[in-house]
């Protein structure tokens, strides 16, 4: 007797998705024969609202694409409009940023280990590291002023200079992080629950990677050496030495293999920057925001944010306005055609631990 | 930078050699190139990009409004690992009836940017296979992303002020009214 | 792997270690956390610093700052007498507000707990609702961080020891990308409107030149100012010291972007051509102007558009009254002015020259072939120096002397001149004598910081080489045996409080003569109208109260028919509140005959 298709939705409201999205898929007793992502429960029409304000107000509404990581958008836009208007940051404030885009790297991290072994049942995880967060926070606090949005990174450079003692902070705060790792790999990757659940499971084929438009950590649990940060350079990243990691296989296990790696370059790349940081202006400021227009032309600057390529694509007519800002966030493409594909052929109980091992953000999908 | 002085030339000669009238621009001191080519040899030179040229990864498309030309301009922005060189391939649609050939079987994820601009700008790909809603629920009014589509007219129509704000003084009326200066119709637009 | 992973058992067990561990993210009892040095929380504003500018509520990009009146606060000069209100339903946080505020009384504090039953309570007004909030300031903005460009572009001149050869123009004007760059200082508050006399719309023309539309700024210019590239030159800018950038910075150099917009309609034609004035039909009624001065002038061209028959009487060979014959061309080049007259007659004002109202034609015959009559008649005379010996040959009055310079003479000054008093037209007198090849010295009775000259002028005249002696009172001229000036005697003052707290009063020192070798002497110490002209039978209804004519805000006199302004009615004594009197004399009297 043949089995018939049950239609299930998952989400918007539910436990395992990553946000305000459903994924709609249609199974055959435990395994899934189609998916779709069904998104729109998060479109505040950001790009629309910035063509109404000037260059220097639409940055107030960037950082709200992403929460877990705000600052990459940020930091694309501000290195967008500098590309298309030629404007130079100072180097202070190029070490700053890597600074800032690096810690919330981290905070990112820390959320994702929430987020993946909740979807699979261990949810010690989520409560170390979103409280071991909590002190990056502190210093994204101490630094900006905000603690979750910062609002700190804009066109010119950033926007305040670093507080007395803020250096001596970050180092200690890097010194804890390095000892509590080794908690977090013993409770978690030496864990083999989390070894048997994850290996073999959301695989995505090696040679089909690229071409399916996989970005980041993604990419590179495919094995593929590809990051922005070297590829491409951008700020002071190629002053600064870090290794790119990558693992085969390219399912879970690959995937959290190296974020685990990432932590740990990221960790590298704080401490040198504080070691490396120039004196000198941290703005170059811009002229009056109310006149400030921009040549004509466009410009596209992308990021490596923690789910992979971040982009800002700005279209400028000559006038104070933007007449077109597209954001392209890495879920965009992780989370609707890809996620679609890889999900055929896997358990229910699993798309959770998929979703979140793709980094799936919606906010970054609808805009 | 000779070396991506070179590159550059090499990329211009070899697109111009199968695609004639493909327009370049090459005035960029980054990793840069644009082309700027007829929508109907789109997909066959994003195709040529892909599979000949090493141009494996898209990295963005997007689409912008000139309503004052009537036309609007779709951008896609490839990617080489291998070279490390953005091409950006630009073409323009005409608006009021903007018509393109559907391209996801180039990359897949061309088939959310073109569900996306099809539900926010109105343009249509042909062969294109998607549900018809993606980002809007129930829309039945324009679409949105246009320029000739005013959010905030909208906003005022279909939603109310919450009262407590009536109050509110412009500072120049308020002082040109306390002195008694008259602000000529044709200035008006340069006041704040 | 096996199923059975002792590793992979035991290893996530070592977490039991954290049990008896202290808590870290949560403390008992209870603390509340301080928020950070730099938080963003709730808003404080300072309302005694804050001028009600608006810029925050332009910024912000959420709508959420109204300016509104608060009990209590007035506006005044230099404020407009609103203050923000903000909506914290909207409100991000972003503190852009704080960013561009022009005085810095705006930021941001550590307060982040705001608890109310009532949801209008969030409509929030800082420094009023929470007057405390200015102990626990975080996020401010000074002047180095403000978004605000507080340094004004420099303006080239002509440097001080080349320019005494010459009379050429001092100040050389901003260049277009200057000007552009200046513009885009200004941030369109409004606030420097109220105190221009003539109430200029300054914004807008401002804004004109920023988006690089600058015949659209001469039109905006020429809506109440006629004369406006000699004011552009030398008015003396009221606006400017209450600019809002200038509470923190210089100012918007709100003149020299007059006089760049002026300056690109080249000739009176271009000038005609680009403001093209709506010229209303002539509507049979005629206005008669005594005096060619900007008064004059600025009522006659009004009442010009209005249709109106207008005609000036001017006892000088040339229009312009004291701008003409006052000021010296190094400030204000005569082509200057010719080009803005010239202007002014094409829309068919005209000026009879050389025609003295009192001597070529009378009063009366003016006041009974005209509808209404404006007089601009000025303070063409001098205060002497009542001294012993200033009849003598090379004493005379600055005044005096700027008006035959300006009109071609020759004057024989000598090459030591001593200029008495410290106003404009003293400094005027004696950079013009630099330039005829004389050391001059200023004798001014008080202290530099009291001479009411403008600052600019006291520092050129410093830099061409001027000898400026404070505190001195003369008290005689020594003649030689010719008559002629031979040395000026004074004595040195002290400064003795005054008793009814104005400014500090000299007190001649006994016995502390001083003399200065001169050859010429020159008294600018006032001047006085001239009021002869008006016969008896008049004098009843048009009156003259210390030295001035009587006027209501309309600028009319006691007689219905006739109305003044300028020098000889406001004590303000600068062109622009003459142009301000002539604009709304001719208001006053457009009103007055359509009513008829």
């Amino acid at each position: 007797m043949r089995e018939k298709a049950t239609t299930l939705y998952i989400g918007p409201q539910h436990p395992g998705i990553t946000g305000n999205m459903m994924v709609k898929v249609k199974v055959e007793g435990d395994t899934i024969v189609e998916a779709r992502t069904e998104v729109g429960y998060l479109h505040r029409a950001f790009e629309k609202l910035q063509e109404r304000r000037n260059w220097l107000q639409s940055f107030t509404l960037l950082c709200r694409f992403c929460v877990p990581e705000p600052d990459p958008v940020e930091e694309s836009y501000a290195r967008a409009v500098e590309m298309l208007e030629g404007r130079q940051v100072p180097e202070r404030a190029k070490y700053i940023r890597v600074l800032m885009l690096e810690l919330a790297r981290m905070g990112s991290y820390l959320l994702w280990y929430g987020g993946q072994n909740g979807s699979l049942g261990l949810y010690t995880m989520g409560q170390w590291s979103v409280g071991d967060r909590n002190y990056i926070l502190d210093l994204f606090e101490e630094l900006t002023g905000g603690r979750v949005y910062h609002m700190y990174i804009w066109p010119g450079g950033v926007r305040r200079d670093l507080p007395e003692g803020f250096a001596d902070k970050v180092l200690r705060t890097m010194d804890y992080f390095e000892k509590r790792l080794k908690d977090y790999d013993d409770l978690m990757f030496e864990n083999t629950i989390f070894q048997k659940r994850t290996q073999g499971v959301g695989v995505i084929p090696k040679e089909k990677a690229v071409e399916w438009g996989v970005v980041g950590p993604v990419l590179r649990g495919c094995g593929i050496r590809s990051d922005i940060r070297i590829d491409d350079p951008y700020e002071v990243y190629d002053k600064l030495d870090f290794e790119v990691p990558t693992a085969e296989g390219g399912d879970i296990w690959a995937r959290a293999l190296v974020r685990r790696q990432e932590i740990r370059q990221s960790i590298r790349i704080i401490r040198q920057v504080i070691e490396k940081m120039p004196a000198g202006d941290y703005y170059n400021r811009i002229p009056n925001p109310h006149k400030w227009a921009l040549p004509k032309g466009d410009a596209y600057a992308r990021t490596e944010a923690t789910r992979g390529e971040v982009g800002m694509y700005i279209v400028s007519d000559g006038s104070t306005r933007p007449r077109r800002t597209h954001f392209r966030g890495a879920a965009y493409v992780h989370a609707v055609s890809l996620l679609e594909k890889i999900l055929v052929g896997e358990n229910v109980a699993d798309i959770s631990a998929i979703m979140n091992s793709l980094g799936t953000c919606p906010p970054e999908i609808e805009r | 930078m000779s070396m991506m002085k070179e590159l550059k030339e090499n990329i211009i000669k070899r697109i111009k050699a199968s695609f004639p009238d493909a327009v370049e621009k090459n005035d960029f001191n980054y990793n840069r190139l644009d082309f700027i080519i007829d929508k109907n040899k789109v997909p066959s030179m994003l195709l040529y990009l892909k599979e000949e040229m090493g141009f494996i990864h898209l990295s963005h498309a997007s689409c912008v409004d000139w309503l004052e030309e009537g036309e609007f301009e779709l951008v896609f922005i490839v990617w080489s690992p291998v070279d490390k060189i953005k091409v950006f391939v630009h073409t323009r649609v005409d608006r009021d009836n903007p018509v393109m050939e559907n391209m996801d079987m180039i990359w897949p994820q061309l088939n959310t940017y073109e569900r996306e601009f099809r539900e926010l700008y109105g343009v249509q790909f042909t062969g294109l296979v998607a549900p018809d809603e993606f980002i809007l629920e129930d829309w039945q009014g324009p679409p949105p992303y246009r320029r000739d589509f005013d959010t905030a007219a909208y906003a005022e129509k279909t939603f109310w002020h919450r009262p407590g704000r009536e109050d509110a003084q412009d500072v120049r009326e308020t002082i040109a009214s306390r002195d008694g200066e008259e602000i000529p119709d044709f200035a008006k637009k340069y006041s704040r | 792997m096996s199923f059975f992973d002792l590793n992979g058992t035991l290893k996530p067990l070592t977490a039991l270690k954290q049990f008896g561990k202290k808590p870290h993210t949560i403390s008992y009892p209870k603390e509340s956390k301080e928020a950070a040095d730099r938080y963003r929380g709730l808003h404080y504003n300072n309302l005694e610093e804050c001028i009600g500018c608006g810029n925050c509520s332009t910024i912000c990009q959420n709508a959420a700052i109204d300016m509104i009146h608060i009990e209590g606060i007035e506006g005044k000069k230099g404020d407009s007498g609103l203050r923000p209100r903000v909506d914290n339903g909207r409100c991000c946080w972003c503190a852009l507000c704080v960013e561009v505020c022009p005085t810095g009384s705006l930021s941001l504090t550590k307060d982040y707990i705001f608890v109310s039953e009532n949801p209008d309570d969030f409509l929030w007004i800082p420094g009023v609702d929470n007057p405390g909030g200015k102990e626990n300031i975080s996020f401010y903005s000074t002047k180095e961080i403000s978004l605000n460009d507080f340094q004004r572009v420099p303006m080239p001149e002509l440097e001080g020891k080349e320019r005494v050869k010459s009379f050429a123009e001092v100040v050389l004007g901003y260049n277009e990308e200057q000007a552009r760059a200046e513009a885009s200082r200004c941030i369109s508050c409004g606030i420097c409107t109220e105190v221009c006399p003539d109430h200029m719309h300054i914004p807008e023309y401002i804004n004109a030149i920023a988006s690089g539309n600058d015949a659209d700024a001469v039109r905006i210019i020429y809506d109440n100012n006629p004369l406006p590239e000699m004011c552009g030159k030398v008015c003396t800018r009221r606006c400017e010291e209450v600019c809002a950038i200038a509470t923190r910075g210089e100012a918007v150099a709100i003149r020299w972007l007059k006089r760049y917009a002026t300056e690109t309609a080249a000739t009176a034609d271009i000038t005609r051509e680009i403001v093209n004035p709506e010229i209303r039909e002539p509507n049979g009624k005629t206005v008669g102007i005594i005096g060619a001065g900007p008064s004059g002038l600025t009522a006659a061209y009004y009442l010009a558009l209005r249709g109106y028959d207008v005609t000036i009487y001017e006892a000088n060979a040339k229009a312009g009254g004291a701008t003409m014959y006052g000021i010296p061309k190094y400030r204000f080049p005569i082509e200057s002015l010719d080009k803005q007259i010239d202007y002014i007659q094409s829309i068919g004002v005209k000026i009879h020259f050389n025609t003295k109202v009192g001597k070529d034609i009378s009063f009366k015959e003016i006041y009974d072939k005209y509808d209404a009559v404006f007089m601009g008649v000025g303070f063409p005379d001098a205060w002497p120096l009542g001294v012993e010996g200033d009849d003598a040959e090379g004493s005379m009055q600055a005044f005096r002397f700027l008006y035959m310079i300006n009109s071609g003479e020759k004057v024989d000054i000598g090459d030591k001149v001593v200029v008495v008093g410290g106003g404009n037209v003293a400094i005027d007198a004696a950079r013009v004598s630099r330039r005829l090849g004389a050391e001059v010295t200023i004798l001014y009775r008080r202290r530099v910081e009291d001479m009411p000259a403008d600052w600019e002028e006291i520092e050129g005249a410093e830099d061409e080489g001027v000898n400026i002696v404070p505190q001195g009172i003369p008290v005689k001229i020594h003649k030689d045996e010719n008559g002629r000036v031979k040395a000026v005697e004074y004595l040195k003052a002290e400064m003795v409080p005054d008793d009814k707290g104005g400014r500090p009063r000299p007190k001649p020192i006994e016995g502390s003569n001083t003399i200065i070798e001169a050859t010429a002497v020159m008294a600018a110490i006032g001047q006085m109208g001239d009021y002869s002209f008006l016969p008896e039978e008049f004098t009843e209804k048009i009156k003259i109260e210390r030295g001035r004519f009587v006027v209501n805000e309309k600028q009319q006199t006691g007689d219905p028919k006739v109305f003044a302004g300028g020098d000889a009615v406001n004590r303000t004594a600068d062109a622009i509140s003459a142009i301000a009197d002539g604009f709304r004399a001719c208001k006053a009297i457009d009103e007055m005959l359509s009513k008829k």
